[in-house]
């Protein structure tokens, strides 16, 4: 499964290179001839590379529910697109850096005039525009000055769109490395994908993609921690345990996030008449959510993520939730009583203290019930960090087992750090990261 | 890991901007040579250097002898092929599809002026 998952990326990284890769190949003498022609040749193949590296990143910005699964979850696949952009950033800012540098080789000036060209010359200028409109909302992505505010990162974020589109005019106007008309085959086939993708997101994922719901309920099992039943008239959500959905609150008197989606796991078994959503308060929406009315609107859109595999087989299981991290090990565990599945796994919850494990009697109850199913309190005032002795005590055969880790990326780390002392391979360690999703 | 590699070439850009910026401003403005006494080329001496081996091309008046250069052209010679030995202008100006050439190819131009056009 781990090898053809990382098949797939390798895919999309070589789509993304091919027309560079093209490019290359076209390499000629007179591309030779002196260092200027080089860098000239690396100039041309950089601004390649760069825009259809930024296209391929716009075509995985699309979420399709299910399209992520062959990626391992949107979080994996999001994960591509964060490097892909990041390789596309580096690329083009090495573009008219190399374009001018070849410049030199003539004279100074026009090395200048190269960046800073005359107005005649606007199809320069578009391209310059696009690298601005990148830097500006990549900078929060890359967290050039620190974490970003969550909605304004994601409004700015809609600049990727216009940057796309000046640089396929840019590309067009001045293109001459790759030949007519394989370059207009390439560009416009990428650019058509892309805009099929954001065409998606933002008309289809807005309007039919989303379903319908209002809160029956909402269940406090700590003091910022609630649990949403969402009961709707229309075709039930399918989905697998640990998936999560993008949630979006209508009700007027939410004092924030009102009409904003953010990703929260569902907390309910595949199955189950209701949808529930955990969520604890970590911002400004999710604080306001703490106050949700009940008989309020929603909007749900999904599911994503590929947590658990799919396939219904008892394969040894170490589960480590951290706080609000217990969410899709709580729908797992809900999914297993409600089916009655045979399993082997072994909870190790982490909080701070008995007033923040949630849902603990319930965990109790689904432990009790069921043989298959282990569960061990880590109390971090108590225990102090996770460590490989706690590990040993509660799981034995921990280097059997496959890790699934949920919580914060403190407790992620050490998870990982754990395994690798334990001589769990990588391959075996399953987390997900909601970083800017 | 991305955060800072990402940082790092954005500060690496604007530094190598402000750079070139900063040493064009500083550099000496470049004068034409339009004192120097130019050797007048009558057109028939010009036909006569009409192949990719012996390349002569008048351009807005000037003739250079683009010999040299012809292997280190972007496009195939061919298509340089049939300005050999004549008024090149339209060339240089359209590459044959209404764009002109960058003011760096102008300029790169310069280095193989050989004469006038009589």
């Amino acid at each position: 499964m781990s090898a053809t998952r990382s098949e797939i990326h390798t895919a999309v990284w070589i789509l993304a290179l091919l027309p560079a890769l093209v490019a290359a190949a076209m390499l000629g003498r007179a591309d030779l001839a002196s260092p200027g022609a080089v860098l000239n040749f690396l100039g041309r193949l950089t601004g390649i590379g760069g825009l259809s590296l930024m296209l391929v990143a716009a075509v995985l910005s699309c979420r399709v529910p299910g399209f992520d699964k062959p990626f391992g979850g949107l979080t994996k696949l999001w994960r591509t697109h964060h490097r892909l952009a990041a390789a596309a950033f580096v690329l083009l800012l090495a573009h008219p850096l190399l374009l001018a540098f070849a410049a030199a080789e003539v004279r100074l000036d026009i090395a200048f005039d190269t960046l800073f060209p005359q107005w005649q010359r606007w199809a320069l200028w578009l391209g310059w525009a696009s690298l601005l409109l990148l830097m500006v909302f990549l900078a929060p992505s890359f967290k050039f000055f620190g974490e970003p505010h969550y909605q304004r990162w994601k409004h700015l974020h809609r600049l990727a769109a216009p940057a796309v589109i000046l640089a396929l005019a840019h590309s067009l106007y001045l293109a001459r490395t790759l030949p007519w008309p394989l370059d207009a085959i390439i560009w416009l086939g990428l650019a058509a994908l892309a805009v099929a993708a954001i065409g998606y997101r933002f008309v289809y994922g807005r309007t039919l993609g989303r379903r319908r719901y209002r809160v029956r309920q909402v269940s406090r099992p700590a003091n910022n921690v609630v649990e949403l039943s969402l009961t709707s008239d229309g075709k039930p959500l399918r989905y697998d345990a640990g998936q999560f959905v993008y949630l979006t609150p209508f009700d007027p008197t939410l004092q924030a996030g009102r009409g904003e989606e953010h990703p929260y796991t569902l907390s309910s078994a595949p199955g189950e008449p209701e949808l529930r959503i955990a969520i604890k308060d970590l911002g400004d929406a999710s604080r306001a959510i703490q106050h949700i009315t009940p008989g309020s609107e929603v909007a749900v859109e999904g599911p994503y993520g590929a947590f658990f595999p799919t396939a219904e087989a008892a394969a040894p299981e170490l589960w480590i939730a951290g706080g609000i991290g217990i969410t899709p090990f709580l729908a797992r565990a809900r999914q297993l009583a409600h089916s009655g599945a045979a399993a082997d796994a072994v909870l190790i919850f982490c909080v701070q203290d008995e007033a923040r494990a949630l849902f603990f009697d319930e965990l109790q109850q689904l432990a009790e019930g069921n043989s298959g199913l282990r569960l061990h309190m880590h109390y971090f005032y108590q225990h102090g960090p996770l460590d490989l002795e706690f590990l040993h005590q509660a799981c034995p055969d921990a280097a059997a087992r496959t890790v699934y880790a949920c919580g914060p990326e403190p407790l992620l780390n050490a998870v990982h750090h754990l395994a690798r002392r334990v001589g769990i391979p990588h391959s075996r360690i399953v987390t997900e990261e909601f970083n800017l999703l | 890991m991305i955060p800072k590699l990402t940082f790092a070439a954005f500060v690496a850009f604007w530094s190598a901007i402000l750079t070139l910026t900063t040493l064009w401003a500083v550099s000496p403005a470049v004068i034409a040579d339009a004192d120097v006494t130019q050797r007048a080329i009558p057109l028939a001496e010009l036909e006569q250097h009409a192949t990719l081996d012996d390349c002569w091309m008048a351009v807005e008046g000037n003739v250079y002898d683009l010999t040299d250069y012809v292997p280190q052209h972007p496009t195939p010679p061919a298509v340089l092929a049939p300005w050999c030995g004549r008024e090149a202008t339209e060339g240089m100006r359209t590459k044959g599809y209404g764009r002109d050439h960058s003011p760096g190819a102008w300029a790169m131009l310069d280095g193989y002026l050989i004469g006038s056009l009589e």
